[in-house]
């Protein structure tokens, strides 16, 4: 079968969004999906797959370009005129309501009635008829917040199918999934191409693309770089478009050899359900060094980081900075010990929106003479810190008054890292440092954080990122299932793929090796 | 460079205050509306809801005797809005702060220089406790405080409904007051012969109290840090249950005082059943219409103020009840409340996404 002489099913051409703040998100991003394949789109964090997927989905509108569906141009004004169209979109967040069971789920919205009754009986049987067809096996009736994620998902995808979806656009799926959810997911991607359906699958993980899809799009840096047909691509060759260089880019680091700062010993977490999260986890970070914490999100790593921080209780075991345990301390006691903390989500966490950026500088500090003395603030000073910073940072901004909220997504972590690392820590944890962060912001914070560690601080880095981990990380701890599973010192023959395997509980260390890189 | 954040923070102001105004004129239609049919009157009726406040001092005065209440009740507010509290329990404390100062000004120490002082002073620890309890309630138990901070608004209305008729009438008296207080125990008036007192600078001084501490101090900076993101505030290691706690006591505090100003003013120099007439939830009201920004709360109340005046009035004067305010007042917070729990980030969104769409609808129309 040849698609030339036919148009393609869904086309966008010259699509260009700039989003409030200036973040250029897509640059006159082209790509064309045909009918009956799995397209997979790829590129680094902040590439602008995502928001090209949410212009095809009607969420965020273009600046200027067009859509084309069939050769024909439309409009999506909202996610509704992309459903009509046949479109349907899985979010990495699901959009379920976790107190219905799986079938209410899927038909919410356009339930079949009999009169102005809900026919469940129906709805049943439909989503069952759906599932089988399609081997998105889930009990119907089973409430949703008691499926494992990978269910959820399939609940997701089976809600867009069951309205009427040709084309699926599939946001990160396998980021969340276990091995073996990735491989059901997989199979039923294979089902619904075989039935007509076509697949958009956004990704990271390179194996995993080559994989499944049939034809790739990369961008990088809110451009398509270029379109490959999956059997002709390489990984290595993938990696290189996406990057943009034949080098994966290594940060120059000097040789460490500190004293033990942070020691973890022995730890246990649960989380709010009391299911243990992180199983007698041992580690130390000195003084001058980088230690990675790789793993598939939910493995226990982000917890560990939320407990040293002080934001999360601990079950069993110790936590010391430079020997002395910190357990009995509060967030700020910790921040008093030299401790300082990137988190995972800066607008959940790192920031406080509806405060200027000159606040947001010094929240941490407010107990510092520089900036409050007997109670009162130093308004002055702190202009002249934000100032400060702002000039250091190059942070992109009106003035120190503007606020948090009108920054982008780039500028606001440099404003998180700015106050963080405002005076040099002992103890520096981070979290997904750029993760939804454009390129340029990103080197510049992978650049700090080298400087941060260079001048003696104990670095916890925690990412998805994988060639993040080994560009930035001196040592590499690997999660599965809340437990170290492997240790790497990092060196130019670690791959992610090793770690990959690790991280999905394929490949596992001797005790004698992972204790080499342990201490 | 900081001209652009000032330019903003101009535009800011003027699209809030002609949010404001925009409701106020919209409320006042609607109002004319329902005078229209409900009065055999109507523009008379009409003339004395706008008109009536300015005619007469004595109504000048009354309208901003009311203005420096409504003021410090939507001071009360402000300050727990602002750490994200939505303590509903400035009722509660104005009883009590009003019980409190009662009781000085019917003590010996009543007859003597020390009567307003103290008296304001107990009032306002009164109310500091009021506000106290639900706060520590939250914090150590978890209890909601828009529940517990309610329920204690019926303790202390009944409370002081006790007293009054158990302990403080004089004996074999069947009115529901106290007796006056002595002439020591009431506020000096301002000007004479209107009932504006020195209330109104305790309101004003309020009023810049508020501002200085939101604004100024490294308290009211962790507040506020506190009601814009809570988690983030943990995060950087604020005593978040200090903040919640202190909050509502410092708001406690500003409505024991308006207690104060209510039995020992120049309207009341006594202690009555029923004597706030719900102004302190009104104060709600000012709260929300000034966007909890303590400057902007007499503003709100200069205005709001005008139109309770004019309502009571028109009450006295025509046919038509004065619970037309209460139509007024919700159409005002229907209009400005609609807009008011939008967070920043998606307010900048929804303005900067308003030019767009304007532009696609002209090409779909073209």
């Amino acid at each position: 079968m040849t698609t030339e002489n036919m148009a393609p099913l869904l086309q966008a051409i010259g699509i260009s969004k700039t989003y409030p703040g200036g973040v250029v998100a897509n640059d006159n991003v082209n790509i064309a999906v045909n009918a009956g394949e799995v397209h997979a789109v790829v590129g680094e964090n902040g590439a602008g797959k995502s928001t090209l997927m949410k212009i095809l989905f009607g969420v965020e509108q273009a600046d200027s370009g067009e859509l084309r569906l069939v050769g024909e141009q439309v409009r999506f004004g909202s996610p509704r005129a992309a459903i009509n169209a046949g479109i349907g979109m899985v979010f990495q967040h699901f959009s379920l309501v976790p107190s219905f069971s799986a079938y209410e789920n899927i038909v919410l919205g356009s339930e079949p009635r009999s009169g102005i009754r809900f026919d469940r009986r129906k709805a049943i049987e439909e989503v069952r008829a759906l599932s089988a067809r399609f081997r998105l096996h889930v009990d119907p009736l089973q409430p949703v917040r008691q499926l494992p994620v990978g269910q959820q998902q399939r609940v997701e995808i089976l809600k867009a199918l069951y309205r009427g979806g040709r084309i699926l656009i599939l946001d990160e799926p396998t980021a969340v999934l276990t091995p073996q959810e990735v491989t059901e997911l997989f199979s039923a991607i294979r089902a619904l191409v075989a039935q007509g359906r076509t697949v958009i699958f956004i990704a990271h993980k390179l194996p995993e693309v080559l994989e499944i899809s049939s034809r790739i799009t990369v961008m990088r840096g809110g451009k398509t770089i270029g379109e490959i047909e999956t059997k002709d691509a390489t990984e290595q060759k993938l990696a290189n478009m996406m990057v943009g260089r034949e080098v994966t880019l290594r940060v120059e680091r000097k040789p460490y050899n500190g004293k033990v700062t942070l020691a973890v010993n022995r730890l246990s977490l649960m989380n709010e359900l009391r299911a243990t999260v992180c199983d007698d986890v041992s580690l130390t970070v000195r003084s001058g060094e980088i230690v990675g914490l790789a793993g598939v999100a939910g493995n226990g790593q982000a917890e560990l980081i939320e407990a040293i921080a002080g934001l999360r209780s601990v079950a069993g075991g110790d936590i010391a900075i430079g020997g002395e345990s910190i357990l009995p301390l509060g967030v700020r006691a910790r921040r008093g010990k030299g401790m300082a903390s990137i988190p995972e989500d800066r607008i959940s966490q790192g920031l406080a929106l509806g405060a200027s950026v000159a606040e947001n500088l010094v929240a941490t500090r407010l107990d510092d003479r520089l900036f409050a003395r007997g109670g009162l603030l130093d308004l002055g000073e702190m202009r002249a810190n934000a100032e400060r910073l702002i000039e250091r940072f190059s942070i992109r901004i009106d003035g120190p008054n503007a606020l948090a909220a009108t920054l982008s997504g780039g500028n606001m972590q440099k404003v998180v890292v700015a106050r963080e690392l405002s005076e040099q820590p002992r103890l520096l944890l981070v979290s997904q440092p750029t993760r939804g962060v454009d390129l340029g912001s990103t080197q510049f914070i992978w650049r700090i954080l080298t400087e941060t560690r260079n001048a003696g601080a104990a670095v916890l880095l925690s990412s998805a990122d994988l060639s993040e981990l080994l560009a930035l990380s001196d040592r590499l701890m690997v999660f599965y299932r809340g437990r170290i599973v492997a240790a790497f010192r990092n060196s130019d023959e670690l791959t992610t793929e090793m770690l990959g395997a690790c991280m999905l509980g394929l490949s596992r260390q001797s005790p004698e090796e992972m204790r080499a890189a342990l201490a | 460079m900081s001209e652009a954040a000032t330019t903003r923070r101009w535009a800011v102001l003027r699209r809030e205050t002609g949010r404001a105004l925009g409701a106020a004129i919209i409320a006042l239609a609607v109002a004319f509306l329902i005078i229209l049919f409900s009065s055999k009157t109507p523009l008379q009726a009409f003339a004395t809801l706008t008109t009536a406040p300015i005619t007469k001092v004595r109504t000048v005065g009354l309208w901003i005797d009311d203005v420096a209440k409504l003021t410090v009740a939507g001071l009360a507010y402000s300050l727990v809005f602002q750490a994200r509290q939505f303590a509903l329990g400035v009722q509660g404390q104005v009883y009590v702060g009003a019980l409190a100062a009662s009781y000085i000004a019917l003590s010996p120490l009543g007859q003597t220089w020390c009567a307003i002082p103290l008296g304001i002073v107990c009032a306002m620890a009164g109310g500091a406790l009021w506000g106290f309890l639900p706060g520590i309630a939250k914090a150590r138990l978890g209890a909601n405080e828009i529940v517990s901070s309610l329920m204690l608004n019926y303790v202390a209305i009944e409370l002081a409904n006790y007293l009054i008729r158990v302990d403080l009438t004089t004996p074999n008296s069947r009115l529901l007051s106290t007796a006056p207080f002595p002439s020591t125990a009431v506020f000096p008036a301002l000007i004479p012969n209107t009932r504006i007192d020195i209330g109104l600078i305790f309101a004003l001084t309020s009023v810049v109290a508020v501002w200085f501490a939101l604004y100024r101090t490294s308290w009211g900076l962790k507040l506020r840090l506190v009601g814009h993101n809570s988690r983030f505030a943990q995060y950087a290691g604020i005593k978040e249950a200090f903040i919640i706690v202190s909050a509502m006591a410092a708001s406690g505090a500003l409505g024991g005082l308006l207690g104060a100003m209510f039995v020992e003013g120049r309207s009341f120099g006594k202690l009555a059943v029923s004597f706030e007439g719900n102004l302190a939830f009104e104060g709600l009201l000012i709260a929300i219409v000034a966007r909890n920004r303590p400057l902007a709360v007499p503003v709100a109340a200069l205005f709001y103020g005008y139109l309770r005046q004019g309502a009571q009035l028109m009450s006295i004067r025509t046919d038509v009840p004065s619970e037309i305010i209460v139509i007024v007042t919700a159409v005002i917070i229907l209009l400005v409340a609609s807009s008011y729990s939008v967070k920043p980030r998606a307010m900048l969104a929804a303005i900067t996404r308003s030019s767009r769409p304007a532009r696609t609808h002209v090409e779909a129309v073209k």
